[in-house]
C-alpha cells in the first residue's frame, strides 16, 4: 500500500522520515560493502525486474488475479541490505514517475516496505532457511513482509487521523492476510524454480539451530505490528490508560508529536509555528545526516 | 508505455526546464510542506495552489490536460478514503484528502516533467542523497522499459499458448506457470545485468555517471526558488482557514 501525500499528519511523516533516513543510509553503506562495483547495474536491473514481474498475473479466485510484490525474492537473492536499497529505488521511481505514493510520504513508505518489509522477509529465512523448515521459512518470510508493511501503513494512517470505521479495518486486515498468503505461495514457487535453474542465485542462509532466537524475533515483529495497529485504531483506549497512570497531559505529545519539542515559542500563528517546527526538524535531520556522512567519510579516508 | 510521456516533456525548453534541479527539488519540498500543513476546509487556498501550479505548467509549456490527467492517478485511492471520511460525517476532511493528494501529485508531475531524470538525480546527489542509491535508481529507470517490454512479450506468448483459459483444472498449473515465467525473467535480467556491466566497464565506467555540462546555481534559480516558496506561502496565509493545527 503506497500512501500518497496529503494523508499523513506532519508529525507522522516527519517522524517516519527521521526513522527512515538513517536506516536507509545504513543499508546503503552495508550494501556498498557487500556488493562489488560490478553488481551496481545488477541491483538496478533487479529493480526493473521486480517492476516487470508485477505484470505477470496469476489467478487467485474466480475472475481475480494477483501478482508478485517481490521484496522477499529480492531479499533471498541479493541479501537484505541490497534488497532494501533496491526496494527504496523502486519506491522512489514509483513516487516520481508513476505518482504511486507521495514524496513527503516516501519516508513512511520506504520504512514500511523497504526497511521493515525486507527485514521481516529475511528474518525467518536467516534462521530456518537452511534446515528442513526451509519451505516454511520462505513462505512465512514473504507473507510476513507483506503483513508488516500493510500493518505499519494502516497504523500510520490511523495515527494521522484518517477516518476508518472498525469494519473497514477488519476487512482490510483480512485482505492483507489473503495477499500475504498469496505472496508466500508465489515466492515459494519462484524460489523453487530459481533453485532448479541456478542454485548460485540464492543467498546462503545462516546455519539452522538458533531456533529460540528466531522464534522470539519473528514473534516480536508480529507483536509490534499488531500492537501498533491496535494502539492506533483505538487511541482513546491509550489515553484512558495514560490518564489512569497520571500522564494524560503528556500522552498526546508523546504519542503523536515526537518533533513537537522543536516548536518555536515566539511565533504566535499556530500553523506557522508548526510549519516552522516541521521545517526546523527537517533541517536538523538533514544537517545531522550531512555531518554524520562527512565524519564517516573522514574516518574512512584517514 | 505511458510514462515515456513524462520523459518527453522533460526534454522541452522553457524557463522552468532551464532551472537548476536543486532549486526545483527544494521548491517542490517547500510546496508539499505548505500544502500538507494547510488545515482542512481551506478550499480557497487549495484553489490558489491549483492556480499557481497551472501557471507553472503553462510557463513550462506542458499540456495542461495531460498534467491534470497524470496527477489524477492518485484520485481513486484518495476517493476511497474520502468516502470513508464522508460516511464518518467528516465532509471537510474528505474534501481536504482529495485536494491535498491531487495538488501534491500535480506538483510532482510538473517538476519531474520539466527535469530530465539524470539531471534530477544529479541534483539530489548534490543535496546529499547517497550516490550508490541514486546509481541504482538510474539503472532501474534505464532498464525499466526494456525489461517491462520483455515481460509483456512473455505474457503475450503465454497467452498464445492458452494460459488465458479459465478452466478450473488449469488453475494450479497456472500458478506454476507464472512462477516459471517470473524465474525465466529473473534469469534473463541477471545475465543482461552482467552484459551491461561488462559493456560499461569497457567504456570507462568507474561507478559514477558524469553529465556533459555541470549546472550552475544562478540568480534566476535563486529568484525561482524564492518565488515558488513565497507565492504558495502567501496563498496559505491569505486564503487558508486559520487556527487549528492540521492533523
Amino acid at each position: 500500500m503506497h500512501i500518497p501525500d496529503g494523508f499523513l499528519s506532519t508529525s507522522v511523516w516527519a517522524t517516519m522520515s527521521a526513522a527512515t533516513v538513517p536506516s536507509v543510509a545504513y543499508m546503503v553503506r552495508r550494501a556498498q560493502r557487500e556488493v562489488e562495483e560490478a553488481r551496481v547495474p545488477l541491483l538496478g536491473v533487479m529493480g526493473a525486474f521486480v517492476f516487470a514481474a508485477q505484470m505477470i498475473n496469476f489467478p487467485v479466485g474466480i475472475g481475480t488475479t494477483g501478482h508478485l510484490i517481490g521484496s522477499a525474492v529480492l531479499a533471498y537473492t541479493l541479501g537484505p541490505a541490497a534488497a532494501s536499497v533496491v526496494m527504496t529505488a523502486i519506491l522512489a521511481i514509483q513516487a516520481l514517475v508513476f505518482q504511486d505514493g507521495g514524496l513527503l510520504a516516501l519516508g513512511a513508505n520506504v520504512f514500511n516496505m523497504a526497511v521493515a518489509g525486507v527485514l521481516a522477509a529475511y528474518l525467518p529465512y536467516h534462521y530456518w532457511g537452511a534446515g528442513r523448515w526451509r519451505k516454511a521459512a520462505i513462505f512465512s518470510g514473504a507473507a510476513l513482509s507483506v503483513l508488516t508493511g500493510a500493518l505499519l501503513a494502516l497504523a500510520q494512517l490511523r495515527f494521522s487521523g484518517v477516518a476508518m470505521p472498525g469494519a473497514v479495518v477488519w476487512v482490510s486486515l483480512g485482505l492483507f492476510t489473503v495477499n500475504a498468503l498469496l505472496e508466500g505461495g508465489i515466492t515459494l514457487a519462484v524460489m523453487q524454480s530459481l533453485e532448479a535453474l541456478n542454485p548460485g542465485w540464492l543467498r546462503k542462509p545462516a546455519a539452522s539451530g538458533r531456533t529460540a532466537m528466531g522464534v522470539l524475533l519473528t514473534a516480536a515483529v508480529l507483536l509490534v505490528g499488531a500492537g501498533v495497529l491496535f494502539a492506533a485504531s483505538d487511541p482513546d483506549g491509550i489515553e484512558k490508560l495514560a490518564e489512569n497512570l497520571g500522564i494524560a497531559s503528556h500522552a498526546r505529545t508523546l504519542l503523536e508529536t515526537p518533533l513537537g519539542g522543536y516548536e518555536i515559542q515566539y511565533l504566535s500563528s499556530g500553523w506557522l509555528r508548526k510549519a516552522t517546527a516541521g521545517l526546523a526538524g527537517l533541517a536538523l535531520i538533514y544537517g545531522a545526516c550531512v555531518v554524520f556522512g562527512k565524519l564517516i567519510a573522514r574516518r574512512r579516508s584517514a | 508505455m505511458h510514462h515515456v510521456v513524462l520523459d518527453r516533456w522533460s526534454r522541452g525548453r522553457s524557463f522552468l526546464h532551464h532551472r537548476d534541479a536543486r532549486a526545483k527539488v527544494l521548491a517542490l519540498l517547500a510546496f508539499l510542506i505548505i500544502v500538507a500543513t494547510t488545515p482542512p476546509g481551506s478550499n480557497a487556498a487549495a484553489a490558489g495552489y491549483g492556480a499557481f501550479l497551472l501557471a507553472a505548467a503553462l510557463l513550462a509549456g506542458l499540456p495542461a490536460g495531460g498534467v491534470l490527467w497524470r496527477g489524477a492517478v492518485v484520485l481513486p485511492f484518495s476517493a476511497a478514503f474520502a468516502a470513508m471520511s464522508l460516511f464518518a460525517g467528516d465532509n471537510i476532511r474528505a474534501i481536504a484528502l482529495l485536494e491535498k493528494s491531487y495538488l501534491s501529485a500535480l506538483a510532482v508531475v510538473i517538476v519531474v516533467g520539466t527535469t530530465p531524470m539524470p539531471e534530477l538525480l544529479r541534483g539530489l546527489e548534490s543535496l546529499g542523497v547517497p550516490r550508490f542509491l541514486l546509481l541504482v535508481v538510474q539503472f532501474l529507470y534505464r532498464y525499466l522499459f526494456v525489461i517491462s517490454e520483455q515481460a509483456q512479450h512473455m505474457r503475450v506468448a503465454a497467452g498464445a499458448r492458452g494460459t488465458a483459459s479459465t478452466l478450473a483444472v488449469f488453475r494450479r498449473w497456472r500458478l506454476r506457470a507464472a512462477a516459471g515465467a517470473i524465474s525465466v525473467l529473473f534469469a534473463r535480467s541477471y545475465s543482461r545485468a552482467e552484459g551491461i556491466y561488462r559493456a560499461m566497464a569497457a567504456r570507462g565506467f568507474r561507478g559514477h555517471i558524469s553529465l556533459l555540462a555541470a549546472k550552475r546555481f544562478r540568480w534566476q534559480d535563486v529568484a525561482f526558488l524564492v518565488a515558488s516558496v513565497v507565492v504558495p506561502a502567501a496563498v496559505r496565509i491569505a486564503l487558508g482557514a486559520g487556527g487549528g493545527w492540521p492533523r
